[in-house]
C-alpha cells in the first residue's frame, strides 16, 4: 500500500461544523407540536413517600399531564441489569438492585423522580413541578462505606437484610507464603472520594412517538444508542425497527452516559406513546450533580510485602466500593480497580478482597478512568512510601519491578472486567519510563534545581508515575463502508461519538485502505438507523474495536474494488493501485477506471448478477477481540506549593504514552489534554461534599470547583509506539489514559514539594483546603 | 450542621422567657416571617421566606417547644419543608439570671439542611444564618426596651419588625467579616 494516512496528524473533519455551531445536538431538536419535560425531584436521601398531591399542578394552564410511578401500572419496573458479575468467579455475592423509573414507596437517593410534569414550555413544566406536594417521611440516611455494614444499621433496600451489594475474591499465588519471605511489609489505609464527570453537555432526549407510522424516533445523549433501542422496544411491546435512536453530537460523556437506563430514558419515551407528541428534556446542571452517576469512592486497605532490594513479593488488599442506591452497572469499576491494583508490575503473589455497598448516594457508574485510577493511585503510592522505608530511589524501585519486555503475553491470572483473563497482551515499559525521567530532567532536578530553589525558600517537588490501562474491550463493534457512485465513501459504525474525533480517525483508516482523501469519507456513528449492531463507547475501546471493525469492512471492499477492476482493466489485481479515488494500473496511469464508475458497475440496472456475488461496493465487518490492548504511560510534573495558600503552580507537565499505532496523533494529544484537564479536578480540586444525611453539599459549578484553562498547564507528550498484538491496526485505547495517573503524581510531588513537613498523603481527591488542614494535622501532632 | 450562641438581654428571666413566648414579637424579629401562628399547646405553624446566596423561597412549617422549665429552659424543635428544600432542627435554649437584671441566653442545637439550600447555598447558610439570628436579638432587644416602657406607661406595645434592607445589610457585613477574619488573610496582613 503507498498511500499513508494513518498516523498522519490530519485536522479533524468535524470541526468546521462544531466551531460554526453547525453540528445537531439534542438541545437543537425542535419539532412542531413538541412538549417540554420537567420532574419533581427528592429532596431527601432516604424518605418514605406517603403521598403525592398532584392537583394544583394539573391547575396551571399549559400543562398536558402530570405522572407518578401508579400511573405506569405494570409498565413500571426497574431498569435492566447493564452488567452482571463475571460468571467464571466462583463464591460471589451479588445482590442486583436497579434504579426506577419513578420513585415507588421509598426515596433512595436524593434527585430521585417522583413525578413528570408535560406542559407545553419548560418554564411552565417547571413551575408546575413546584406545586406538586408531596408528603415524606424522612429516614436516617446511609452514607459510611464502614458503618453501613455494622449490625442494625438502616437499610437502602428493606428487602435485602444487609447493605451488601456483593463480595467477591481474587487470589493469584500465595500472598501469605510471600509475606514470610518479605524484608519489609507495609500497610496503610486510602480514603478515595467521589467526583462528578461534569461533562460540558449535560444530558438531554427528545422522544417522538409517530402514531400513523407506529414509530418510536429518540434522540438522546447517550453514549450507547444501540442498548437503549434494544431495550425500549423490548420494554415498550415495539419490534425494534419501530425504535431509532440517535446519539447526534454529544457535547461529552466520560461514562456516565452510557448508564441506561436513567430513569427519564424509560419514562419519556413512554409519555410520548400515551400522549403521541413529541417531548423534550434538557437536563440542568443541578439535576446532573444529583440523577446522574458519579464515582470513586473507595477505602483500601493495603499491604504490600518487599524485599529489601525492592522487589515487590505481593500485595493484599481488602477494599469497599461504594455504588449508591443502586448497582445496574455490576462490578466493572471496581474490578478495573483490582485489575490495576498491580500497576505495569510483575506482582506474582496477589490476594484483593472487594466489598461493594449501597448507600443513600447517586448511582456509581464508571467516569473517564473506571476505578483504574484508585488501583494506580494505591500501588504508587505504595511504592513510595516503600521506596522511602528502605530508602531507595523511588524511580529504581519502578524500573526493578516492570514486567519485562520478553514477559509479553503476561497472564496476570485473574478476572477482569469484561469477564476475561486478565491478560497484558504487549509493552515495552522500561524506554518509555526512561524517556520521562529524561523528559522532565528528572537528574538534574533532583541534584541542583530542587536544592538551589529550595535554598531560595521555594516549596517546588517533583511527580513521576507510570501507569497501565486495559483497553478496547470486547463484545464487538461493527462497521459498514460503500463507495458510492459519486466516487464519494460512505460509512456508519455503532458507537457514538462524544468528542472523540470518529469522523476524522475512523475516515482515515478508510481513506488509506480506498485511497481517497480523508475529506470524501462520510462517517455517521451512533445512529441506530444506520447501523444498528454493537454495543457503544466506552472503556477506551473505540480505535480499538470500532477502529478495526471499520478496517476489516473497508478492506474488504478494497478486495470488491480490485477484483472487479481487475476485470474491467483486464490486469491482475496485483498490478492494479488505489489512489485519488481511481484504480489504475501501476506503471501504465492513464489505464484506470474511477471508484465511482465501479461502484455503478457493480449495481446494474439490467443484464444479470454473477451468482454468488453481491451488488455494490460495500461490506459489513466486525471485530470482536478475545482480551484487551493494554496501553502503558508515564506522567511527570515539577510543581510549586505556596505554603500560605496551599495554591499550586504546575511549572512543568509531561507525558509518554503508549497507545500503539497512533491513526491520528493530534487526536491523540487531544485525548491526554482533555484526561490530564480531568485529572488534575481528581487530584485538588473536583470533589462531591456529601453531609450525615447524604445530602449534596456542592451540588453547583460555583461550589464544585472544575479545573479551567488557569490551572491547566502546558503539557508535553512524547509517543512511543508498542503495537497491540492482536488487532489489525495495532491500536490500544487512549481516551481514559490521561485521566489514571494524575492523583498519584500529585501526591508524590506534593509529598516531595512539601519534604520539610515529612507528609504523607493517603487520600485524593486533595484541595488547598485539605492540604493545609493536613499540615496543620501533622503541625499539631509534632 | 451545630448551631450555638448566646446574647445577653436587658430584661428579667420573666420578661425575656415571655418575650420569647409571645409569637407576635417572635414574627417581627426574624426577617421574611410571613406568618406564625399557634394552632396547638406549645405547637406553631410558620411561614417565612428565606433567602440564602442565589436559594430563594418560602418555607414553611411546625415549631414546637418542648421540656419547658418555666423561666430557665426549654426545646425548640423546627421543621420545615419549601421549594428551597427542607430544614429540621432541635435545640435547648437556656436563660441564666446575671444578678443585674439582665439575662444570659445560651442557644446549641444541631441542624439538618437538605436540597437547594443544601446543594448552593451550603456556603453560605452559615453566615446568614448567624446575621438572621443576629439581627433576631437586636431587633429583641429593641423590642424587649419597648415592652417594658409600654408596660410601665400603660400603652400598647408597638414592635418594630425586620427590614429586608436590614438584613441584606446584616448579611454582607457579616460575609466581609467572614473572609478578613480567615487566618490566611491574618496571615498575609501580618506580612
Amino acid at each position: 500500500m503507498t498511500y499513508k494516512v494513518i498516523g498522519k496528524r490530519v485536522k479533524r473533519v468535524e470541526d468546521p461544523r462544531l466551531l460554526t455551531g453547525q453540528a445537531l445536538f439534542v438541545g437543537d431538536v425542535s419539532l412542531p407540536g413538541m412538549l417540554y419535560a420537567a420532574f419533581f425531584r427528592s429532596d431527601y436521601a432516604h424518605a418514605k413517600v406517603i403521598s403525592i398531591d398532584i392537583s394544583q399542578a394539573l391547575e396551571i394552564p399549559g400543562v398536558v399531564g402530570v405522572y407518578t410511578a401508579e400511573d405506569m401500572g405494570d409498565d413500571w419496573e426497574p431498569g435492566p441489569p447493564l452488567v452482571s458479575p463475571p460468571p467464571t468467579l466462583e463464591n460471589v455475592v451479588f445482590n442486583s438492585r436497579r434504579q426506577v423509573p419513578l420513585v415507588k414507596g421509598k426515596v433512595k437517593h436524593a434527585g430521585e423522580i417522583i413525578a413528570v410534569v408535560i406542559a407545553e414550555s419548560r418554564y411552565i413544566a417547571e413551575d408546575a413541578a413546584e406545586e406538586i406536594l408531596v408528603e415524606f417521611e424522612p429516614l436516617p440516611a446511609v452514607v459510611d462505606l464502614e458503618k453501613c455494614l455494622e449490625p442494625g444499621s438502616v437499610l437502602v433496600h428493606d428487602d435485602l437484610d444487609t447493605n451488601l451489594a456483593a463480595h467477591l475474591i481474587q487470589n493469584k499465588g500465595d500472598y501469605e507464603g510471600a509475606r514470610k519471605e518479605a524484608d519489609l511489609v507495609i500497610s496503610r489505609r486510602f480514603h478515595l472520594d467521589r467526583g462528578a464527570a461534569a461533562a460540558l453537555e449535560n444530558r438531554g432526549i427528545v422522544a417522538d412517538w409517530d402514531e400513523k407510522n407506529q414509530h418510536l424516533t429518540v434522540w438522546d445523549a447517550t453514549q450507547s444508542p444501540i442498548p437503549i433501542r434494544n431495550g425500549l422496544a423490548a420494554r415498550l411491546g415495539l419490534r425494534t425497527h419501530q425504535v431509532r435512536v440517535v446519539a447526534p453530537f454529544v457535547g461529552g460523556g466520560f461514562g456516565p452516559k452510557i448508564m441506561m437506563f436513567y430513569a427519564e430514558e424509560m419514562v419519556l419515551p413512554w409519555i410520548s406513546m400515551k400522549l403521541g407528541k413529541p417531548i423534550k428534556w434538557i437536563e440542568d446542571r443541578r439535576e446532573n450533580f444529583y440523577a446522574t452517576t458519579q464515582e470513586r469512592e473507595q477505602i483500601h486497605d493495603v499491604e504490600m510485602a518487599l524485599s529489601k532490594e525492592g522487589h515487590i513479593l505481593g500485595i493484599k488488599q481488602k477494599f469497599i466500593h461504594d455504588t449508591g442506591a443502586f448497582n445496574p452497572y455490576g462490578l466493572t469499576t471496581p474490578l478495573n480497580t483490582q485489575s490495576h491494583s498491580m500497576g505495569g508490575y510483575d506482582v506474582q503473589n496477589y490476594y484483593s478482597d472487594l466489598t461493594v455497598v449501597f448507600t443513600n448516594k447517586t448511582i456509581v457508574t464508571p467516569v473517564r478512568g473506571a476505578g483504574r485510577p484508585q488501583g494506580i493511585y494505591i500501588v504508587e503510592r505504595m511504592l513510595d512510601i516503600a521506596a522511602r522505608e528502605l530508602e531507595l530511589d523511588p524511580m529504581e524501585v519502578r524500573r526493578l519491578n516492570f514486567i519485562p519486555p520478553d514477559a509479553f503475553p503476561y497472564d496476570h491470572e485473574i478476572i477482569d472486567q469484561a469477564f476475561a483473563t486478565l491478560i497484558f497482551d504487549s509493552g515495552n515499559y522500561e524506554p518509555a519510563f526512561d524517556k520521562a525521567l529524561e523528559m522532565l530532567g528528572y537528574e538534574d532536578f533532583i541534584k541542583n534545581e530542587q536544592p538551589r530553589l529550595r535554598a531560595e525558600g521555594k516549596y517546588v517537588g517533583i511527580g513521576i508515575v507510570p501507569f497501565v490501562e486495559t483497553t478496547g474491550v470486547g463484545p464487538y463493534e461493527g462497521a459498514r463502508v460503500s463507495v458510492e457512485p459519486s466516487g464519494k465513501i460512505s460509512a456508519a459504525t455503532g458507537v457514538g461519538t462524544q468528542g472523540q474525533s470518529h469522523m476524522t480517525a475512523f475516515a482515515q483508516v478508510i481513506a488509506e485502505q480506498l485511497g481517497v482523501e480523508v475529506s470524501d469519507v462520510s462517517m455517521v456513528t451512533g445512529d441506530t438507523a444506520e447501523f444498528h449492531w454493537g454495543t457503544g463507547t466506552f472503556a477506551s475501546r473505540g480505535a480499538v474495536v470500532a477502529g478495526n471493525a471499520v478496517n476489516a469492512a473497508a478492506g474488504d471492499v478494497r478486495l470488491k474494488v480490485l477484483k472487479l477492476a481487475s476485470k474491467i482493466l483486464e490486469t491482475p489485481e496485483e498490478e492494479l493501485v488505489l489512489e485519488d479515488g481511481m484504480v489504475r494500473v501501476a506503471d501504465k496511469p492513464d489505464q484506470s477506471i474511477s471508484l465511482g464508475e465501479l461502484a455503478l458497475l457493480a449495481n446494474p440496472l439490467r443484464g444479470a448478477v454473477e451468482p454468488g456475488t453481491e451488488p455494490g461496493l460495500e461490506s459489513t465487518k466486525y471485530f470482536g477481540p478475545a482480551f484487551g490492548a493494554t496501553a502503558f504511560g508515564v506522567h511527570g510534573m515539577i510543581l510549586e506549593v505556596d505554603p500560605e495558600t496551599m495554591m499550586i503552580n504546575i511549572r512543568k507537565y509531561i507525558t509518554v504514552e503508549d497507545c500503539g499505532t497512533m491513526i491520528n496523533p493530534l487526536v491523540v494529544e487531544g485525548q491526554i489534554h482533555g484526561g490530564v484537564s480531568m485529572g488534575i479536578g481528581n487530584a485538588y480540586y473536583e470533589k462531591l461534599h456529601y453531609d450525615e444525611n447524604a445530602q449534596l453539599l456542592n451540588a453547583s459549578l460555583a461550589d464544585y470547583l472544575i479545573p479551567g484553562s488557569t490551572e491547566m498547564p502546558h503539557i508535553e507528550v512524547h509517543h512511543a509506539n508498542t503495537p497491540a498484538p492482536n488487532n489489525e491496526l495495532g491500536t490500544k485505547g487512549v481516551g481514559e489514559a490521561g485521566a489514571i495517573p494524575v492523583p498519584a503524581v500529585f501526591a508524590q510531588a506534593l509529598e516531595n514539594a512539601l519534604h520539610d513537613y515529612d507528609l504523607e498523603i493517603l487520600e485524593t481527591p486533595l484541595s488547598p483546603n485539605r492540604l493545609y488542614e493536613l499540615l496543620q494535622k501533622k503541625e499539631d501532632n509534632s | 450542621m451545630k448551631v450555638e450562641g448566646e446574647h445577653i438581654f436587658k430584661g428579667t428571666q420573666k420578661q425575656v422567657w415571655d418575650l420569647f413566648r409571645d409569637t407576635e414579637v417572635m414574627a417581627t424579629a426574624l426577617p421574611g416571617t410571613e406568618k406564625m401562628e399557634a394552632v396547638g399547646e406549645n405547637v406553631y405553624e410558620a411561614v417565612m421566606n428565606v433567602r440564602v446566596g442565589p436559594v430563594a423561597g418560602k418555607f414553611s412549617g411546625n415549631l414546637v417547644i418542648s421540656n419547658e422549665n418555666f423561666p430557665e429552659t426549654y426545646t425548640m424543635t423546627v421543621d420545615g419543608r419549601g421549594k428551597p428544600g427542607f430544614l429540621k432542627g432541635v435545640g435547648d435554649v437556656i436563660l441564666s439570671d446575671q444578678g443585674d437584671g439582665s439575662t444570659l441566653m445560651k442557644y446549641t442545637g444541631e441542624v439538618q439542611i437538605g436540597g437547594k439550600l443544601a446543594g448552593v447555598g451550603q456556603r453560605l447558610i452559615d453566615t446568614v444564618s448567624k446575621s438572621i439570628i443576629n439581627q433576631a436579638f437586636d431587633i429583641l432587644d429593641q423590642n424587649l426596651v419597648e415592652r417594658s416602657a409600654a408596660e410601665a406607661e400603660g400603652r400598647e406595645a408597638e414592635y418594630q419588625g425586620a427590614s429586608e434592607k436590614d438584613y441584606a445589610a446584616t448579611v454582607a457585613k457579616d460575609l466581609v467579616g467572614g473572609v478578613l477574619s480567615a487566618p490566611w488573610v491574618k496571615k498575609l496582613k501580618g506580612k
